[in-house]
């Protein structure tokens, strides 16, 4: 018998802990999910981890990587429990935390706060300033910078009793000699605080969203770091060798140790890694240009991935809840539509569903848990979709009469509408929320959705994605073998990913070709370096090359993918071409005689992780037919009318590839249910997944 | 000043409809739902088509825009939420243009439009119309607003001094700039050729009627999928549904006509030291609320003139909007269209600032209108207490800073949109140092502004100047200070608020802003707050101070805890806090001394009271 090694994926989420376990050799995978643990989530880690192994058969040791997805970070600013951090910033500059890019969230309130001032990352006591300043455009230092100020200001932050400290200068991009001086001086003058300089973290320019990043990277820091720790201590122990990776919010992974001291990368990692694994299903489909619906209880997470690839997001959009961090992320937008979206009528008659959701307490009210509000999940149990005999595998009793009652009584009266048009309605209106969002993020980029294919995850994606695929006009609906742990499966299907930027602020009509080429080459070099680090070797590793570039006078850049790392006039005329066609793309115009800037290069270095084969299913003896499990009587939307169709009911486990069936019909599987529309036709490819195609209307 | 209350007042929305094309038709209440949201996210995919695709940074970044669909008559379909400068400026953009082309439009026509004497906003928001038919009749507008960067004036940015309309830019006076879908290349390379920016230019108009054409595509969707009875007849019930909630807001103030304090603006920038009266009122009878500006100065030689529908409008709206529908405080899906101007109209005399005659020159009318929503706010305190905010900076400070490259010989120019403060709040403290009111835009990064221009930023910061106290303190403005590196030519367009933001309830007034030149040198000089041409020499500065807010309620009954936090973080000294608040802190400045504080608030309060008074008058 050989000996096989494995991978394993674990996606932490508030409610689960979802782990993969995947065969290098045979490519099999094996799912669990166990209930998270949130005071210290590595306790269901090693859990879950010895559950899997033993129904795997398979020994801690032979786990020879473990990819994990961490919502740690992103908790401790959610529920506001960072450290106290201080900053130690360039003296007349003490309130550029607060006074940020100044525009305020709302436009027409008189009662609104302004979040980062209400709720600052850093306090104003906490922030010190000490005499230094550093100049552009060549970095030159004008005021030298104070040391002994440096030094009385440690003593400050030592009395105050700060967990962690910023330091962030201006221009420190340019030049990060004072940023490097002062924070070996706090280093030295206070033992085993978390200090980050600021060029450390993201040397780009932009001052307030460099400090805020830094900011971030400290409120995080030492709970991460303890985290971390208290993981790897954990799986050592329980016998797993392999170091531990962790998912970034680029879509990368990281080792433990970079991932310590650069938290702030880690803040929107969970929605990346559902974006990933529905690009790996375009792969398996063989049709790469995909449209993620990720639907959980309390909101939706929507990626666009044309050709299969994975963007980032725009400057402006990268942020954590309200704090703006200026660090790659993948473009994924979030809506607060799920399944537990409350539906209302408000008092001038007109339904809405969502963003309020009835969560995972008190829950929908089919749940039985105390929810009294009608929920998108009620109306789904009100139409007929959802089973008492296999709602969570048959665990969980599903309340049909109590959900019906809430949506007559809620809904249905106060409209003048029957109860299935209510339910249907909750649907229609949700249907229409998500695909709003989906024309924004595909139409609005330059992209159409009828060329794409829609992958539904999540516990409720299946639920939404015919209505929702119809109404974008996507070419084919996928639901893939384990929608509901799309998050987990999407850590093993990536690289090692190490992005190094600087800031170069070049103009295309007189560029530093010299010093441009000495600083790609030495993000390069960085790069490499970290990657060697790691233990891979040149055959295992790739450089990728970026630019942000913009056209002068415009206030923010694009990225553009390019070549390197030699610079000559060759990089030149492929870099600003490169740029004029990704701003046609991106805003529909170019502007060839105008000059371009590049404001930032990049250097991504990738370690490749070689892709084990995705396990082929075997297909069914010709034109087999699915066997239906029950038959039973289901409302559908028909001709923008409530119709009752006695639906056939199958199992996943039951259809395998090559079988055909029409809708509607419902498919049942233990992590979620899958609503075949009337006019979709079903069938399961040699990936097993399950693929939804829409019958042109006759 | 010329007669007065003589004029009926005027609102945005056309009136009620008189003829329909369609037949009004029941519409069931998912689909009505469903269609509100299509038109919403109509007008936001338009917006997103302007801005991502327009060229200037002013439109992309600032989001200095509108977009949406109107009827024939300019009652609004749908409207983007970008800047509440734009929001409802368009129905006046389109009477403009019906004045001209009414009964002539024809498919794909496209049409230019800045003319403030016939609806626009000011000249640098041009506006483009696209008419939308059906069945070969004329039925609607897709149009849209966009700030451009220059629109060929005697200056570049500023020109406080302008003599009329026409030295502040071209006017396009509805312009058919495409022919039944076919472009005039020769008005077009006119237009262009007449601006110093004309390639970006060129880029936002395509920009803007790239947002039009889709707003005409996205409609015909809709109907195609709806059918036209079904559409319209879900838009006559979203603008009535939207006007009686706003209605229903107001309905709940008692009658009557409640006067703000009578206000003024420093000068008209030519005066210099001589104040502009500015005279509010707001009457509100049932549903309806009348904004009264009579009695505002006559309008001014200078650049210190509001157009009356393009921008007093607007600003009206925005003032009833954020009192009575405050976004912050509901969830409440409730579409920008017509219905929300409906209760609103504003009277202001001709010939005066709010409503000047042509060929007056209109282009820095902002901080004058900014004043609008705080006089409003001052006027209705009394009845809307827990709404309303004590005094605003209100207004807006720009300072444009110009000079030639001495090696290139080209132009640079940075313009410099200042913040400003909220006053306090019923319940919160004013909003320290963020766009005020009708402004909403993003600053500059300091690291920014330095790698383009020849500028040294030395502080960027809250000012040193304390908060006014009040229960709930007023915001803190900023302060920036600029050295030059060399020789520098500065516009400035703003108000220092020599009439100081007002306190409410007992809290103190706001603090005055400032452009000091040369701060802290012996020849330092504190500057007037607009002017044009001033020129600087390398090594000089400019300190740039905004106004602070005004605080709100008495500042004896501040949460004493509040004061100790605003005391360590350096806001106020600890005998500031004994004086304005009555609390005192231990020794070392790091806790409250609690007995103390209640003794002396005791004997504060049987005092007589010496404090700041309550400044609104009934």
């Amino acid at each position: 018998m050989t000996k096989h090694g494995y991978r394993l994926g674990v996606d932490v989420g508030g409610t689960f802990t979802d782990l993969v376990l995947h065969d290098e050799v045979t490519g099999a995978q094996r799912v669990h999910k166990v209930s998270s643990t949130p005071d210290d989530p590595s306790r269901a880690i090693v859990e879950g981890l010895h559950q899997l192994c033993e129904l795997a058969r398979v020994g801690p040791a032979d786990i020879r990587l473990v990819v994990h997805g961490t919502t740690v970070a992103t908790n401790m600013v959610i529920e506001r429990t960072g450290v106290r951090v201080g900053m130690l910033t360039t003296e007349g500059f003490r309130d550029v935390m607060h006074i940020g890019r100044k525009k305020r969230p709302y436009n027409f309130s008189h009662s609104q706060d302004v979040p980062w001032q209400r709720h600052p990352l850093v306090r104003r006591r906490d922030r010190l300033t000490v005499p230094e300043r550093v100049t552009a455009p060549a970095g030159a230092v004008e005021v030298p910078l104070d040391t002994e100020a440096v030094r009385a200001a440690a003593q400050r932050f030592r009395e105050e009793g700060v967990g962690g400290v910023a330091v962030c200068f201006l221009f420190s991009f340019l030049n990060p000699e004072h940023e490097r001086r002062a924070a070996e001086i706090l280093r030295a003058e206070l033992p085993g605080t978390f200090v980050s300089a600021s060029h450390e973290v993201v040397p780009l320019h932009r001052e307030y969203e460099r400090f805020s990043s830094t900011a971030m990277n400290v409120y995080v820091g030492p709970g991460t770091s303890r985290y971390l720790r208290n993981l790897q201590d954990s799986l050592a122990t329980y016998g797993v060798a392999s170091g531990v990776r962790l998912m970034t919010s680029s879509g990368g992974v990281v080792t433990a140790s970079a991932a310590a001291e650069l938290p702030v990368t880690l803040l929107m990692s969970g929605p990346a890694g559902g974006l990933l694994a529905g690009i790996q299903t375009g792969v398996d489909t063989g049709h790469r240009s995909v449209i993620t619906l990720d639907v959980g209880g309390t909101s939706s997470d929507i990626g666009v991935a044309p050709d299969g690839e994975l963007r980032m997001k725009h400057l402006l959009d990268t942020r954590i809840r309200d704090y703006q961090v200026m660090v790659p992320m993948a473009d994924i937008e979030t809506i607060g539509a799920g399944g537990g979206s409350i539906a209302t009528v408000s008092g001038q008659g007109v339904l809405e569903v969502g963003p309020a959701s009835a969560g995972a307490t008190p829950g929908p009210v089919c749940y039985g848990r105390g929810g009294t509000e009608p929920t998108a999940s009620d109306a789904a149990a009100v139409l007929g979709w959802l089973r008492p005999e296999t709602f969570f595998g048959g665990r969980l009793p599903l309340r049909v009469e109590a959900a019906r009652a809430a949506v007559k009584a809620r809904i249905a009266d106060p409209l003048g509408l029957s109860v299935p048009e209510a339910a249907l309605g909750i649907h229609t209106v949700m249907t229409h929320t998500m695909a709003a969002a989906i024309l924004q993020l595909s139409v609005r980029r330059g992209h159409d959705p009828r060329r794409f294919d829609l992958v539904a995850q999540g516990g409720a994606g299946p639920l939404f994605a015919c209505s929702v695929g119809a109404e974008v006009g996507a070419r084919r609906v996928v639901v893939p073998p384990h929608p509901g742990i799309a998050s987990a499966l999407g850590l093993l299907s990536t690289d090692l990913r190490y992005e190094y930027a600087a800031s170069v602020w070049q103009s295309s009509g007189a560029l530093d070709i010299g010093r441009l080429g000495t600083v790609l080459a030495g993000l390069a070099d960085t790069a490499t370096a970290r990657l060697r680090a790691d233990g891979l070797g040149p055959d295992e590793t790739d450089l990728e090359f970026f630019a942000d570039c913009r056209y002068a006078g415009q206030g923010y850049e694009l990225r553009v993918r390019t070549i390197g790392p030699r610079v000559d006039d060759s990089w030149v005329a492929e870099t600003v071409g490169r740029f004029h066609d990704l701003h046609e793309a991106t805003y529909r115009s170019r502007f060839e005689q105008t000059e371009v800037q590049i404001v930032n290069i990049r250097v991504i270095g990738v370690g490749r992780m070689p892709r084990p084969p995705h396990l082929r299913v075997a297909p069914a003896p010709a034109g087999a037919t699915p066997w239906p499990v029950a038959v039973i009587k289901s409302w559908f939307r028909y001709d923008d009318r409530p119709r009752l169709f006695e639906t056939p009911v199958y199992q996943r486990a039951d259809l395998a590839p090559g079988m055909r069936f029409t809708g509607p019909a419902i498919v049942e599987q233990p992590d979620t249910t899958t609503v075949v529309e009337p006019r979709f036709t079903g069938s399961v490819d040699d990936a097993g997944n399950l693929v939804l195609v829409r019958e042109e209307r006759g | 000043m010329r007669a007065a209350g003589t004029v009926e007042p005027v609102g945005t929305s056309p009136g009620p409809l008189t003829e329909r094309f369609w037949r009004t038709v029941e519409v069931d209440p998912v689909t009505f739902r469903v269609i509100g949201g299509a038109l919403k996210s109509i007008a936001g995919e338009m917006a997103q088509i302007l801005y991502r695709m327009a060229y200037s940074s002013v439109i992309r970044e600032s989001e200095d825009l509108g977009a949406g669909l109107f009827d024939v008559d300019g009652r609004e379909f749908c409207e983007s939420d970008s800047t509440p400068m734009h929001i409802g400026s368009l129905p006046a953009y389109i009477r403009g243009c019906n004045a001209r082309w009414r009964g002539r439009y024809e498919p794909d026509d496209v049409i230019v439009h800045n003319h403030p004497f016939s609806g626009s906003s000011h000249s640098p928001d041009y506006g483009v119309l696209v008419p939308i038919f059906w069945q070969g009749q004329h039925i609607a507008f897709a149009g849209c607003t966009g700030h451009l960067l220059d629109v060929g004036g005697a200056a570049p940015a500023i020109s406080i001094d302008a003599i009329d309309v026409y030295a502040e830019g071209r006017l396009l006076d509805a312009v058919k700039i495409e022919s039944r879908g076919v472009r005039n290349e020769e008005l077009w390379r006119h237009v262009m050729g007449n601006v110093r920016t004309g390639e970006a230019n060129a880029g936002d108009v395509e920009a803007m009627i790239a947002c039009c054409r889709l707003g005409v595509t996205r409609f015909g969707e809709l109907v195609d999928r709806y059918g036209i009875d079904t559409v319209m007849s879900s838009i006559e019930r979203w603008q009535s549904l939207v006007e009686s909630r706003l209605r229903a807001v107001i309905e709940a103030v008692p009658d009557g006509t409640y006067h703000a304090p009578d206000g003024f603006y420093d000068d008209d920038g030519l005066n210099h030291g001589v104040p502009v009266p500015l005279r509010t009122s707001v009457t509100v009878s049932g549903s309806d609320i009348v904004i009264d500006l009579t009695g505002s100065a006559d309008e001014t030689p200078t650049a210190c003139n509001c157009p009356f529908e393009g921008s007093v409008l607007p600003t009206a709206n925005y003032a009833v909007r954020t009192l009575f529908l405050d976004e912050a405080k509901t969830d409440e899906f409730l579409p920008q269209n017509d219905g929300i101007f409906r209760p609103v109209s504003v009277r202001a005399p001709r010939g005066t600032i709010f409503n000047p005659t042509f060929p007056r020159a209109t282009s820095g009318r902002f901080p004058l209108i900014n004043r609008i929503p705080d006089q409003v706010n001052l006027a209705l305190a009394q009845v809307l207490p827990e709404l309303v905010t004590a005094g605003n900076s209100a207004s807006v400070q720009g300072v444009a800073y110009s000079g030639v490259d001495e090696h290139t010989g080209n132009y640079w120019v940075h313009l410099e949109i200042g913040e400003g403060a909220y006053g306090g709040r019923y319940g919160r403290d004013g909003i320290d140092a963020v766009d005020n009111l009708m402004a909403n835009t993003r600053n500059a990064p300091v690291e920014e502004v330095e790698l383009r221009s020849p500028l040294r930023c030395e502080r960027y910061e809250l000012r040193d100047h304390p908060p006014a106290p009040g229960r709930w303190r007023g915001g803190v403005g900023s302060v920036r200070r600029w050295r030059f590196l060399v020789p520098t030519m500065l516009g400035a367009n703003g108000d220092s608020r020599s009439d100081v933001p007002r306190g409410l309830f007992g809290g103190a007034d706001g603090v005055s802003g400032r452009l000091v030149r040369n701060a802290g040198r012996p020849d330092a000089v504190v500057l007037s707050s607009r002017f044009s041409g001033l020129r600087f020499a390398a090594g000089e500065t400019l300190d740039v101070e905004v106004p602070s807010g005004a605080g709100y309620g008495d500042p004896l009954e501040r949460d004493p805890s509040a004061v100790l936090a605003d005391v360590r973080d350096g806001l106020y000294s600890p005998d500031a806090a004994r004086e304005a608040f009555g609390v005192l802190l231990t020794a070392d400045g790091s806790m409250l001394d609690v007995d103390g504080t209640a003794g002396l608030r005791g004997r504060r309060v049987a005092e007589p009271t010496t404090g700041p008074v309550d400044r609104v008058t009934g």
